[in-house]
């Protein structure tokens, strides 16, 4: 328990150190720190409806941000989590283009399902790479996610493409009413439903199954489970599938959720902030819940900010990639020390 | 540097230690020793894998700071743990894995390789022509341009030499130089080393192997287990029988040791495992056919080995370290694949089986490397238990931690593990400790067949008593068991048979009364 204390005390300390280094820097850039804490803060917590937001944003981030736990504590770096997410929600506007005149319910259900297929195929590949031959997987994953993007440029532009859309953008047909799981605020009983289940599932495996007790050996110490009599392909292929899974699950509820439709590099910043939410939370699924909270205030902030401040929005992706910056130089040598050794 | 030119080592100078002590943690890797190397002499080191040979060799060269003790080089006090120290003074150590960048032609190895000459603009055609006649002057047959990677072995071997004595070297140490060679090599190799001596070079050469220590060296010094048996002395009056034995140790002592000893140095924490003269097991546990593996990453690979276990029988295995006992555990473990030949346990052949599979029909391994193979450092004690009994399971059961933390308890309490709380992670315990953990998660009620490797490596008397009392208890349990072990006091201690494993093949089986003599022969390979 004092250990536990001491981790999450060390990420707020870190977080903080992030905090006074984007102050500085926001001096330097000629705005004041305090204002521009106070307006992100207003914009993340107080305004009105700044919760309704958070939660919009922190949902999605904390189902992705579940499966970047499972695949760092079996010590695969799935980063792809962007990617598994675009090829999420490309499964769920596949689904709804493709089930027309099937009642909505089993088109939703439907929709979730391949978002979820669609997701874990995208971590199939470089897992089974990893696992068969070596191939890093944090360059596989991390190219997977560019090529997701076109992917979903090409669908968008092209085969799902909504041949009255303005041009500008590129998205599919809106989905209809009917199949939608919440409206633009993007909070409902079934997207907190589902994220509450995602949660409560992830931590179960993690915490409570053989899986996430091998898995967390696995992860510090592959060779030892070896000889123990693990099939440690099957472990890793199990881990990045769950992880793609829940990155695409995650994808579909954007798709079939605020969004209403699959837009062309939607949440470009998704994926990256679920892997730092699951860094900072130290790989802990109840960790996550606080963190993503956290990161979700900050991300309607960035919409915030520029609308009824007047501050540039990048004020925020700059505290993300600070705290980044301070997360991963502290976390990457304590808590996955085999690294050192691997690379 | 203008000393390429055997000339200018004008003085060659002795090496001396005084109380020389190695520590790494709480292994002693080399205990107080105290020698004094004439120059212009080949002064062969050898002794058994652990013996400390190489920790010695690598303290000389600058590499390793000794806890106490002082080296002196030509009267010269070296600061102890700086290579660049050892290397102004004249000494220069040759890897026994070769340092040299593959990708590398051999003259820009020469001026680059370890010299740490940078910055300079150079043309190819300049290096080669200013290595050239060095290199020929050292008899290395091969292009100055000729890349590292597409030389043979011994010419890698003879560049690395080269290299080492490119600068003012006056003290060459090889570190088990014909580990790497054919057996014609290395008489090439010797060749090539009395010819340096010859030119004023002291020569330190580590070696395993008796007949090429008679063959090349000048003196001999024996080490074992961290200590100085004896040296150095005139190569000419020692016979090949008396350093086999000083090198691998008699076992009198341990002969006479009984099970009551033992359990008072235990604390009879168990019950008492009885010794009979040993009779033929009543059933076989496991049986190993004309087992054969392709060469692994070490290089080391098995040969038609043919063992079998009874049950209540320990069995043996006795060799220098490299010659099959690693690939025999990953065989036994199925972590490798046969080339030929089955492993069979409790009378079914379990070939084709994964070693999931073997572990659910009673196979236990405690591997060599405690550290990697057999705990996982960084993951909590408990986990590190659990690890066996969950990998019978499902992946997706559900398990209760609580109750897995309470079983940890219990088992570390029966086994006398000293550890804080099953919460501490597996690197808070010290060696012995850690080898109860292993052992206590690897003898449990459903074993049948245990593989220890290497058990007692590195373990204080306390816990390697416990070790072999563990040993004796599961053997009156009716198991079988496999010690590997490069301790032949040990072996001749514990075991009901001895079987020897030298360059992959079974190269000799005993039975008690152990001939020291005899076994040892078998381990050097014919060197009587």
């Amino acid at each position: 328990m004092r250990a536990r204390l001491l981790t999450v005390g060390r990420a707020i300390a870190f977080v903080a150190l992030a905090l006074v280094l984007c102050g500085a820097i926001f001096e330097a850039a000629g705005f004041s720190a305090p204002d521009m804490f106070s307006a992100i803060i207003d914009g993340a917590f107080l305004s009105d409806g700044a919760l309704v937001h958070d939660l919009r944003w922190a949902c999605p981030l904390f189902v992705s941000a579940t499966g970047v736990v499972i695949a760092f504590r079996c010590g695969y770096f799935n980063v792809g989590t962007q990617g598994q997410f675009y090829l999420g929600g490309i499964g769920a506007a596949v689904a709804v283009a493709a089930l027309r005149g099937v009642p909505d319910v089993l088109v939703m259900v439907a929709a979730i399902i391949l978002g979820i297929v669609f997701g874990a195929l995208w971590a199939f590949w470089p897992g089974w790479l990893r696992i068969r031959s070596g191939t890093d997987e944090v360059i596989t994953t991390l190219m997977g996610n560019f090529i997701a993007g076109l992917l979903l440029v090409w669908v968008t532009s092209g085969p799902l493409k909504d041949p009255s859309g303005s041009g500008q953008v590129t998205a599919s047909r809106p989905v209809p009413i009917g199949v939608r799981i919440s409206t633009d605020t993007g909070v409902s009983p079934i997207i907190i439903g589902l994220t509450v289940a995602v949660g409560v599932l992830v931590w179960v495996l993690v915490n409570r199954t053989a899986f996430g007790v091998l898995g967390g050996l696995a992860g510090r110490n592959p060779v030892m489970v070896t000889w123990q009599g693990a099939r440690l392909s099957r472990l890793g292929l199990g881990a990045f599938m769950l992880s793609g899974g829940t990155a695409g699950l995650a994808g579909a509820m954007e798709v079939l959720g605020p969004d209403g439709r699959l837009v062309s590099g939607f949440s470009p910043a998704h994926g990256f902030t679920a892997v730092l939410i699951a860094l900072v939370a130290n790989l802990s699924v109840s960790g996550s819940v606080i963190v993503a909270l956290f990161f979700g205030g900050l991300a309607s902030a960035s919409l915030y900010l520029p609308v009824i401040a007047g501050l540039p929005s990048a004020a925020i992706d700059m505290v993300n990639a600070a705290i980044a910056l301070f997360i991963t130089s502290r976390a990457w040598p304590t808590r996955l020390p085999w690294l050192r050794a691997r690379r | 540097m203008g000393a390429t030119d055997p000339g200018a080592r004008v003085e060659a100078g002795a090496l001396a230690c005084d109380g020389l002590t190695i520590r790494f943690g709480d292994f002693t890797a080399l205990a107080d020793v105290t020698l004094s190397l004439a120059p212009n002499r080949i002064h062969a080191v050898c002794g058994q894998n652990g013996a400390g040979k190489t920790s010695f060799a690598r303290a000389c060269a600058g590499l390793i700071a000794p806890a106490a003790g002082r080296i002196t080089i030509g009267g010269k006090t070296l600061a102890a743990g700086h290579v660049a120290a050892a290397r102004a003074a004249g000494v220069e150590l040759v890897h026994q894995s070769f340092a040299l960048p593959p990708s590398f032609t051999i003259a820009e190895a020469m001026e680059f390789g370890l010299t740490g000459r940078m910055g300079a603009l150079y043309t190819r055609g300049g290096l080669q022509k200013r290595w050239a006649s060095h290199l020929q002057a050292l008899g290395v047959e091969a292009k100055p341009s000729a890349r590292i990677r597409d030389l043979p072995v011994e010419t890698q071997q003879a560049v690395e030499i080269a290299r080492a004595l490119a600068g003012q070297a006056r003290i060459l140490i090889l570190d088990e130089p014909t580990a790497v060679l054919a057996p014609g090599a290395a008489e090439a190799l010797f060749a090539r080393l009395r010819r340096l001596r010859d030119s004023g070079v002291t020569i330190l050469i580590i070696l395993h192997k008796i007949r090429e220590v008679l063959a090349v060296a000048d003196t001999v010094t024996v080490l074992r287990g961290g200590r100085l048996v004896e040296g150095p002395e005139e190569a000419s009056g020692v016979t090949a029988d008396r350093l086999a034995r000083s090198i691998i140790g008699a076992a009198p002592a341990a002969i006479a040791r009984q099970d009551e000893d033992l359990g008072a140095l235990v604390g009879a924490a168990l019950p008492h495992g009885t010794r009979q003269g040993h009779a033929a097991p009543a059933k076989m546990v496991a049986a190993v056919a004309g087992v054969s593996t392709r060469a692994g990453a070490d290089g080391q690979s098995l040969a038609g080995v043919d063992l079998t276990v009874g049950a209540g029988e320990i069995l043996g295995i006795a060799g220098v370290e490299g010659n099959g006992q690693r690939p025999l555990v990953e065989a036994l473990a199925g972590l490798v694949p046969l080339a030929g030949g089955s492993v069979s346990l409790d009378g079914s052949d379990v070939t084709g089986l994964s070693l999931a599979e073997r572990r659910r029909r009673g196979l236990r391994i405690i591997p060599f490397e405690r550290n990697t193979e057999g705990l996982s450092l960084s993951s909590p004690l408990w986990e590190n238990f659990a690890a066996r009994e969950l990998l019978g399971r499902s992946a997706l059961s559900l398990i209760d931690p609580g109750a897995l933390r309470r079983e940890a308890e219990a088992a570390f309490k029966t086994w006398d593990v000293r550890f804080g709380s099953v919460d501490n992670p597996a690197r808070s315990l010290s060696g012995g400790n850690a080898q109860k953990v292993i052992l206590a998660r690897e003898i449990d009620a459903e074993a049948r067949l245990i593989v220890l490797a290497q058990p007692t490596r590195g373990l204080d008397l306390g816990a390697t008593a416990f070790v072999w009392h563990a040993m004796r208890e599961a053997r009156g349990r009716g198991l079988g068991l496999i010690l590997i072990s490069s301790d032949l006091d040990e072996l001749f201690d514990i075991s009901d048979r001895v079987v020897v494993l030298q360059g992959g093949r079974v190269a000799g089986r005993f039975a008690p009364p152990y001939d020291l003599a005899a076994v040892g022969a078998a381990m050097v390979g014919g060197s009587h």
